[in-house]
């Protein structure tokens, strides 16, 4: 009963934020919109493709934001050359994910620790307001030993711009153009399986999001074509392995030759494994990790009594 | 315990290296390390050359150091370079200038106590490094690294909580920035017109106080012997510019004998020899109660990663089915 009551209660109260801050031509439209903000063209695929594609099949509406241009990640092409291979293939990716659109923001990889966060919050809170999604996915900044440190700085500028748009005050010349304050239901973090603590509870406080690992089987196919036809970084990777191996008078049959097949066959291992580490202790067989900050997020404990 | 209540109101100290605070923080750890399980004993990886980079000329000596890490791995035919990235003007009585030369110096001698002979400095302004540009002190690393190739890199936990000091955090940054770059050909690709190649660090150790909350967990306890830590010792009280305090010695004994008490192993020295021999004793209390967390005589903690660890869902794969060539 008080159960009932305090759903009630929350349904109520993010009722009328919505209609406070999400009363906007998309927001009116009936299809769910999800927005994706990633750093680079593949982490988001491998943390949280599954979930997202699954969102998507589902009939909302996929927009993704990619902040930087993957220009490092390839093996003996120059940065212009790999910026160029891998815009177009993250797009084919995304397309494969089931997105409707992709926006590259450009940012050159592994520099946004020189770029200002609130330049980059900004970029992102535009989107934000135009796209007015109901769900968003942010890399977690808060996930330990992230090594592509892109992941963290766009995670920190996410977090911050979803707050930053709905409220008026930040970006005044965006409403000059029509771009209104906008909550953001629901909210996940998203990383690979570095962080050796990510499954323990940040606190118990109901606003603070919490682990959940969510089923991916229907879509895994599709989570590992969309990583599969990210070519370019996926060559590197095998390349780099290679590489290693041999300096230390190693190697791995699987890579003896480097082409299409066994690079595809690295992302399949590489697939598959993520989502056994993420299914691990769950009812789940193929899963991803999120830390989720559902409606109740928005709603201080004290109101919710 | 005796030892913080004695020494917490020695004014007479310096209030940040006085050997009171320092107590005080390894006690609070130790309390907390009683309930922790033991750590996975951890062997020293394969390769050639370690490059320890530390924001201040002593972060090697802390109990959370590197000291005996570093001693073992060139007992073991380890070359050792240590990178200290501030210039360390505040760490002493006497002036800016000073400071900085003298604890270079002193950084030199105590880490050849640990079988280092190789120190770079490069000078940034200590205590100040909140507004060093990251990518400018990234880009010196990222240089050292690919000149010198190590195999293992040391330095401050990136993802440790409440590190208040601003060298630290910018170091460690910078570090876990250049770890993650160095590899790429893209990046400074004008390193490569003098020859350089692209190198990917394979195996790093990350430390951090063990008293700053949940922040730096340790995943590996790394065991030394008593020559290590001997060598560990040695290399702490070399740096006499801001640990050779003898007043603290001497407030110590003080208080002590209105106690009634006294250490008969300090008896007939000096207050420079006995906090010389204090601080020594220090060394062996912390290693062997890391070493007795964790089954060990003698340990130091870390979070390591290792080779394959930055590809979660690969590095399994890659370790079982490498063969050698
Ligand atoms: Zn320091």
């Amino acid at each position: 009963m008080n159960f009932l009551k305090q759903r009630m209660t929350t349904t109520l109260l993010v009722a009328s934020l919505l209609l406070v801050f999400g009363s906007s031509p998309a927001a009116a439209a009936d299809k769910k919109v999800v927005l994706v903000i990633t750093a680079d063209a593949s982490d988001y695929i491998l943390a949280a493709g599954g979930t997202i594609a699954k969102m998507l099949d589902a009939g909302a509406e996929g927009y993704l934001v990619r902040v930087t241009n993957d220009d490092k990640d390839s093996w003996d092409l120059t940065p212009e050359e790999t910026a160029r291979r891998t815009r177009e293939e993250s797009e084919q990716a995304a397309k494969i994910l089931g997105f409707k659109e992709v926006e590259s923001l450009g940012y050159r990889a592994g520099e946004l620790g020189g770029v200002s966060p609130t330049e980059l919050r900004d970029r992102i809170l535009f989107y934000i307001r135009l796209y007015k999604p109901a769900v968003l996915f942010i890399p977690n900044p808060y996930a330990e030993y992230v090594e592509v440190l892109d992941r963290f700085y766009v995670g920190q500028a996410a977090e911050d711009a979803r707050r930053a748009a709905s409220l008026s005050n930040y970006q005044p010349p965006f409403a000059v153009v029509g771009l209104e304050t906008h909550v953001t239901p629901e909210l996940y973090y998203y990383a690979q399986p570095f962080d050796p603590r990510r499954r323990e509870a940040e606190s118990t406080a109901t606003f603070v999001p919490q682990p959940k690992a969510l089923d991916i089987a229907s879509t895994f196919d599709k989570k590992l074509r969309a990583a599969q036809a990210l070519k370019t970084i996926n060559h590197s990777t095998a390349m780099r392995i290679k590489d290693r191996l041999e300096s230390t008078d190693r190697r791995l049959p699987l890579l003896d030759e480097i082409n299409e097949e066994s690079v595809n066959r690295l992302v399949e291992i590489n697939i598959h494994k993520l989502a056994e580490i993420a299914a691990k202790d769950t009812e789940h067989s193929q899963a991803e990790e999120f830390h989720y900050a559902g409606v109740e997020y928005q709603i201080p404990s004290k109101y919710l009594q | 315990m005796r030892g913080y209540e004695l020494t917490i109101y020695d004014k007479a100290a310096r209030p940040v290296w006085g050997i009171g605070l320092r107590l005080a923080a390894f006690c609070a750890f130790t309390c907390l390390a009683g309930i922790a399980q033991r750590l996975p004993v951890g062997t020293i990886p394969p390769g050639n050359r370690l490059m320890i980079i530390e924001a201040h000329h002593d972060d090697h000596t802390w109990q959370w150091g590197f000291g005996g890490l570093a001693a073992r791995m060139t007992d073991q035919g380890y070359e050792g370079i240590l990178v200290r990235v501030s210039n360390d003007e505040k760490d002493g009585d006497d002036g800016y200038p000073h400071n900085d030369m003298v604890n270079l110096r002193e950084c030199k001698a105590a880490v050849a106590h640990i079988g280092i002979d190789s120190v770079i400095s490069l000078n940034w302004r200590n205590d100040y490094m909140d507004s060093t540009p990251l990518q400018e002190l990234r880009a010196q690393l990222i240089l050292l690294i690919r000149k010198y190739r190590p195999d293992v890199l040391m330095a401050y936990d990136p993802w440790g909580h409440y590190d208040r000091n601003p060298d630290h955090r910018k170091v460690s940054r910078a570090v876990a920035e250049a770890y993650w770059m160095a590899g790429y050909a893209n990046v400074h690709p004008e390193h490569l017109r003098l020859g350089l190649k692209p190198h990917r660090v394979p195996h790093i150790y990350f430390t951090q106080r063990g008293d700053y909350g949940k922040g730096h967990e340790p995943n590996v306890a790394v065991a030394h012997d008593a020559s290590h830590v001997r060598r560990k010792a040695n290399a702490m009280v070399a740096h006499r510019n801001i640990y050779h305090q003898p007043q603290t010695a001497r407030s110590i004994r003080d208080e002590l004998r209105k106690q009634g008490l006294h250490v008969p192993e300090l008896d007939g020295l000096s207050d420079g020899e006995a906090i010389d021999q204090i601080e020594k004793w220090y060394m062996y209390w912390s290693s062997e109660r890391y070493g007795r967390e964790n089954g060990l005589d003698y340990a130091e903690v870390f979070y390591q990663r290792a080779e394959w660890d930055h590809r979660p869902g690969l590095t399994e794969y890659v370790k079982n089915n490498a063969v050698s060539q």
